[in-house]
């Protein structure tokens, strides 16, 4: 701990030592000379020294322009506040020491990844250092400009547009939208697929979605199950799917929009029913987390696509009630394909009297709800089938796989063919070719052999599934791909960057006849193309899944707000939560707004439950609806439930958290992870005097390790402390009993006090918001980690967009229609495609595996 | 609740805690290896257990060493297994230290060499590069006979979002397992997943059904070999990569379908799958260590890892008064409520282990328990979680070791005695002796047979 802090003071020592002893001569006259360790910024006055005109800056072309007599500007410029600590004596930082003196600033072409990590410093306010000198806001402007200008102009003379992974698996979103698309199943990914690591921020990463034996078998169960029920094979044995609710699901209303009026908890899923046959649905009611009874007597109905089947009266007093012996179960007979099925209670009588005219219950998160459930609910349905299943007459996945059907024998070949050449083209996601079609047709007839005609089929479409073809996106260079020169990409492999994008699935027939044609590459065409891929339902993939890892969203799902703190905290709000936010950046897509908006929107959407939390008076029931806020305080993402808990501990509110997901998600300044041996922030209820976390941390500043990096987070997450750890508005700190403080300042020296100035300050930032988000956007369209090479492509599109107001078309058009998204570079050895064509395989793998 | 409760099987025993009902099949006469084995006086199971953020090391350490000595507040659970159980101390994970220049990401490190003894290389892109670990080396060796090389083992989702460790790619803290020095092992939470991934698709027990399934998935795999070796001829070399990956794995789903098919007529379990993730740790956490057991008992595999939480676990506990979270009790500052509270989930998480250990040890295996032919090692690399300190870590082994392990001892090693000893020794005990792991200099010594 001590040594920490030495080890840091002496970094801060030789730092000013270095200044001192500098021997630039400009540094030495201006500089008044600091000899002594002072608190105090070291002052410079001479401003005048560097030019203010950007005129002045124009570079100069040729190395060695700093050898002899007077460095130019920027030279002039970095010397005075940057080489002090980035030089070759004393190499600052010491991982990835940055040596300023050894670069010449005035080519940029020799350092580029360099001075693009300087930009990006500097920008941000974090370099120099606060509390050291930085150039007044004029010569700062400039010499970003010139420093920008002049990379920006190299990367247009000498473009590198990045190579994505060349095989990039599908990750479990996408194989779990393409099964949809391709076969109208319906899968449960997350119960089928283990989960995809993440790189980047997201995990559609092509470097960073590997495949391992496990997963492998993984693929091979789920095409053997997703076959079968496409076909709907008559050989399934019965299975069990089970739904479950959260025990924190409050079930004394009306659900949600597919629950039946006047019904009370329960649940909805959409179910698919692999054949026509009988299923059981077996209902689970016993609540509470330790599984104690429920009281009273209770009437239940079991509806299918809203079609009454069958209603129970549960009595509790019947022995075995939640003891998962003797659940109420109906057997009914239920045709092939996805049905809604819903059960439900009767609603009690009281529902016609507004929620908040209605005595309270406890919350569920409470200990009271856990000792006195109030009254049943369900907590699991299973579905159990199919039995004496038969073919299905007509379903969707039928219609889409059997486009012909053999009147005899001798047709079934010819219409298996044709049957898998169509399947193959859209799952390949190109045109196909009999080296394509040839396999599957051989196992559909080695099935043919051991079955009939749809058997044959089925085994087909399974191996489909698990086809490298189908699983990989993969990305060819063309045999005239020459080392080192970008390449353009096929139509096909546009198509699929398009629809991976955008939808995270495979491209629909229209896309994949548009690149048949050529014509998806002209960019009329294109546009058109992402404006129909925006407009279609299938863009709510890029909500959930841009959008969900970009704020974090996924995270609401394992949030866990500390009972005794946040009792009325239940599944009810977490549900409502991650809805708001999707329907909200839905929403904002879909009307092509300035993504600036996001920050500043006046309304958003909620339903009873969410309203409540936000005090917005005469909202009822479940159904989500927009509305305007009556103040600004709750504005845009900021003031949203949602984004508040994950940025917040189960405990208590995280201004570090915040800060650090602000800088982090919304401006892009990620600052560095904290070393180890830091000091926990001390919790109140510890024997200690209840304070504020404001005071808290404030102390655990003081200390020079954490200071520099919390003075940067900290401020920006002070603006949110009027919103609880989970989004709730409060005015004071219930623990330390005064008045929440909100006010705090940006890096880059900006004050506000609370949500509303900091949103306004935070606009002041818009262009790095922007820029931020267009690189997640970008690394998330990529599906690749960003480099210094596509800073410039960054800087053009929010440049471009910038007229536009930056709506949404006008920064993904920016990226579809930027070089890295359109074009790659080949492998860099430009191994030539048919050098290995006659290489057994074994042997190559063996060469290659040393 | 227990999976198996009785000391002598029954052939048909219901797992309750399960809601499932399996026909055990009777272990001796199931695989003819197990009878060349007993003479040959190597343990044939391998298991390693991993928590996270350290423990409370003042109630971890027992206070005597030797074979005297008195268990510790946290290793009290495992009183009823003292005679098989060495407690280790003084042994250092050196290379989850920080290198010059590596700095933080102390817990990305422990979890990445806990098993592999390596320096990990430090990236968040895809170039991650650690070891093949112990558990792996041991599947290359006891898992030629089983169906299932290994299994891997958690209970927290990989999927929370944001950092996971400074600098380090996810990989390393979502695992302890590599299969080979660029090939981290997904661990599995899901039981339902783990529970398909040991009985595959068909739940039927029938032998012409498992049979015909097996055939199925052989020309499905033959067809993938296929489809691979012709995208291979028009790939350049740089971009096949990814592709010989996959047809690694179609190698070893191959060779894993032959082991069954020699199998196939073996009585197979009568199963329920399990639901999908219970709600609170305690059912999780057994439900995972039920179906490690199942895995041992029915011969699936031998060879184990399970991960009770990712380094950086922020769950709370409270059923046993921790409402905390557990990172943050670990960074307890020497606060005695903290510390308090540590132990307390370094206890419960000690309880869960115990309640594994007795499954195993009241099922009957050749001339004693599964527990008395087994060796399982479980800690953490991080001993106190304050400070990120990797030297003198919580390290317990436990069973017989089919004879070549006589425990109830703790001993005291040499400060800064690589971890890795203990696995060169341990590797030794499982019929691979190797020279060198990682960056052991020697073989850990009085870790000695009877």
């Amino acid at each position: 701990m001590k040594k920490m802090s030495l080890a840091v003071m002496a970094v801060v020592l030789g730092w000013v030592v270095l200044v001192a002893a500098d021997p630039n001569p400009a540094m030495l006259k201006k500089n008044p000379g600091p000899t002594a360790i002072t608190a105090q910024p070291v002052v410079m006055h001479a401003q005048a020294a560097v030019p203010a005109s950007p005129a002045a800056w124009s570079p100069q072309t040729g190395g060695g322009a700093q050898a002899a007599g007077t460095p130019t500007p920027a030279r002039a410029l970095v010397n005075r506040y940057c080489v002090g600590c980035h030089n070759e004596r004393r190499p600052t930082p010491a991982g990835a020491p940055v040596m300023l003196d050894r670069l010449n600033i005035d080519d940029v072409s020799q350092d580029p990844a360099v001075w693009e990590k300087v930009v990006r410093k500097v920008r941000s306010g974090s370099m120099p250092p606060a509390g050291l000198p930085r150039p007044d806001a004029q010569t700062f402007q400039a010499w970003m400009e010139n420093l920008e200008g002049g990379l920006d102009r190299l990367a247009a003379a000498k473009p590198n547009v990045g190579r994505p992974a060349p095989i990039h698996r599908l990750n479990r979103a996408e194989y779990t939208n393409a099964v949809r698309d391709l076969l109208a199943v319906q899968i449960d990914g997350r119960a089928m697929l283990p989960t995809d690591d993440s790189g980047y921020g997201f995990d559609n990463i092509g470097d960073v979605l590997s495949v391992s034996p496990g997963l492998l078998e993984r693929y091979m169960l789920a095409a053997t199950k997703i076959s079968r029920q496409a076909i709907g094979d008559p050989t399934l044995k019965p299975g069990t799917t089970t739904y479950k609710t959260s025990p924190l699901l409050l079930q004394n209303d009306r659900l949600s929009e597919d629950l039946p009026f006047g019904s009370r908890g329960g649940m909805a899923i959409q179910h698919p029913f692999p054949l026509d046959a009988e299923y059981v649905i077996k209902v689970d009611l016993s609540r509470n987390l330790d599984g104690a009874q429920i009281r009273g007597v209770h009437d239940m109905e079991v509806r299918i696509d809203q079609v009454l089947v069958k209603q129970m009266t549960i009595d509790a007093g019947k022995a075995g009630m939640g003891s998962g012996k003797g659940l109420p179960e109906v057997r009914i007979p239920v045709t092939a394909g996805s049905h809604l099925v819903t059960i439900t209670f009767v609603g009690a009588a009281d529902q016609l009297v507004p929620r908040d005219a209605r005595p309270s219950d406890p919350p569920p998160n409470s200990f009271a709800y856990q000792l006195n459930p109030i009254d049943a609910a369900v907590s699991s349905i299973q579905v159990i089938g199919p039995y004496d299943g038969k073919v299905p007459k007509e379903t969707e996945s039928r219609k889409r796989i059997f486009v012909c059907k053999p009147s005899s024998m001798k047709d079934e070949q010819a219409c298996a063919t044709r049957i898998m050449s169509g399947l193959a083209r859209r799952a390949y996601r190109r045109s196909v070719t009999d080296a394509d079609v040839q396999p599957l047709v051989k196992v559909y007839q080695a099935g043919r052999e051991k079955g009939d005609f749809e058997k044959g089929i089925q085994r087909g479409v399974e191996a489909l599934l698990v086809s490298p073809k189908f699983l990989f996106r993969i990305e060819q260079d063309p045999t005239s791909a020459s080392a080192g020169a970008a390449y353009r990409l096929s139509d096909f492999a546009l198509a699929s960057r398009l629809s991976f994008f955008l939808w995270s699935s495979i491209p629909d027939d229209e896309l994949l006849n548009v690149a048949e044609q050529g014509r998806l590459k002209n960019p009329t065409v294109l546009e058109q193309q992402v404006k129909r891929l925006l407009a279609d339902s299938r863009a709510s993939a890029f909500v959930s899944n841009f959008g969900g890892q970009w704020l974090y969203l996924r995270n609401l799902r394992t949030a866990a707000p500390n009972a005794d703190l946040f009792f009325d905290f239940d599944d009810n709000l977490r549900v409502a939560f991650q809805r708001e936010t999707e329907m909200f950046l839905q929403d904002q897509m879909q009307t092509d707004r300035s993504v600036l908006d996001l920050l500043t929107a006046d309304y958003t959407f909620v339903n009873e439950r969410l309203a409540r939390h936000y005090d917005i008076p005469n909202v009822y029931g479940s159904h989500f609806r927009r509305v305007a806020y009556p103040d600004k305080r709750r504005a845009g993402l900021l003031g949203q439930g949602s984004v508040l808990t994950v940025t917040s501990y189960p405990n208590r509110t995280s201004p570090v958290v915040r800060g650090k997901w602000l800088l982090d998600n919304l401006l892009g300044f990620a600052p560095p992870p904290p070393p180890p041996n830091v000091p926990a922030l001390r919790e109140n209820g510890e024997g200690v005097v209840a304070t504020t976390v404001r005071a808290r941390l404030e102390q655990h500043r003081k200390n020079p390790v954490c200071s520099s990096c919390h003075s940067q987070m900290d401020p920006l997450g002070f603006a949110l402390e009027n919103f609880d750890a989970i989004g709730k508005w409060r005015t004071d700190d219930a623990e330390a009993k005064t008045a929440i403080d909100s006010s705090g300042t940006l890096p880059d020296g900006t004050k506000f006090n609370g949500p509303v100035e900091f949103r306004t300050a935070l606009l002041g930032r818009s262009g790095d918001f922007v820029a931020n988000l267009t690189e997640k956007l970008m690394t998330y369209g990529l599906g690749r980690g960003l480099d210094y090479y596509d800073r410039p492509v960054i800087r053009k599109i929010v440049r471009d967009a910038k007229m536009s107001d930056y709506r949404w078309s006008s920064l993904i058009m920016g990226i579809v229609s930027s070089k890295p998204f359109q074009m790659r570079m080949p492998s860099a050895s430009g191994a030539a495609a048919s050098s290995v064509a006659a290489v057994p395989v074994d042997s190559s793998m063996k060469g290659r595996a040393q | 609740m227990g999976l198996i409760t009785k000391k002598h099987l029954h052939r048909r025993t219901f797992l309750r805690g399960l809601g499932v009902s399996v026909a055990l099949p009777l272990l001796d006469g199931m695989v003819p290896a197990f009878a060349a084995a007993r003479t040959t006086a190597a343990a044939r199971r391998f298991g390693a257990v991993y928590v996270p953020n350290g423990v409370e090391m003042r109630m971890w350490t027992p206070k005597t060493e030797g074979s005297g000595f008195g268990m510790s507040p946290i290793l009290e659970p495992l009183a009823p297994f003292r005679d098989q159980t060495f407690v280790l101390s003084g042994l250092a994970d050196k290379v989850a230290v920080p290198a010059p220049g590596e700095g933080i990401g102390d817990h990305a490190r422990a979890a990445s060499t806990w098993l592999t003894g390596v320096r990990v290389k430090k990236t968040e892109g895809p170039d991650i590069r650690a070891g093949v670990s112990l558990d792996q080396l041991a599947a290359q060796h006891l898992g030629k006979e089983t169906q299932l090389a290994s299994l891997e083992l958690a209970l927290d989702s990989v999927e929370v979002l944001g950092a996971c460790d400074a600098g380090y790619s996810c990989a390393y803290a979502n695992t302890i397992s590599w299969r080979t020095p660029t090939t981290p092992l997904p661990m599995e939470n899901n039981p339902r997943a783990v529970f398909e991934r040991m009985f595959g698709a068909s739940s039927s027990t029938d032998a012409a059904t498992r049979q015909a399934r097996l055939a199925e998935d052989r020309s499905i795999l033959d067809f993938v070999t296929e489809e691979v070796k012709s995208l291979n001829r028009t790939l350049g070399g740089g971009d096949q990569g990814k592709l010989h990956e996959y047809l690694e794995a179609v190698r070893d789903v191959e060779r894993r379908i032959q082991t069954a098919e020699r199998q196939s007529t073996r009585e197979l379990p009568v199963v329920e799958q399990p639901m999908g993730i219970p709600d609170t740790f305690h059912e999780h956490a057994r439900l995972m260590y039920d179906l490690m057991a199942l895995a041992y008992q029915t011969d699936l595999t031998r060879v184990g890892t399970f991960m009770i939480g990712k380094e950086v676990s922020g769950r709370s506990y409270p059923e046993i008064g921790v409402p905390d979270g557990h990172h943050a009790c670990s960074h307890h500052q020497n606060d005695p409520a903290k510390l308090a509270k540590l132990a307390k989930i370094n206890t419960y998480h000690m309880e869960h282990f115990a309640y594994f250990l007795e499954k195993l040890r009241n099922t009957p295996d050749g001339d004693g328990s599964l527990l008395d032919h087994s060796i399982f090692v479980y800690g953490s690399g991080i001993s106190d979680g304050n400070i990120h300190f990797h030297l003198d870590l919580p390290m317990v082994v436990v069973g017989g070791g089919a004879g070549t392990l006589k425990g109830g001892q703790h001993l005291r090693y040499k400060n800064d005695t690589p971890l890795t000893n203990l696995y060169v020794a341990l590797l030794d005990k499982l019929g691979l002796p190797m020279d060198q792991f990682g960056d052991s200099t020697g073989k850990l010594d009085y870790l000695t047979g009877i």
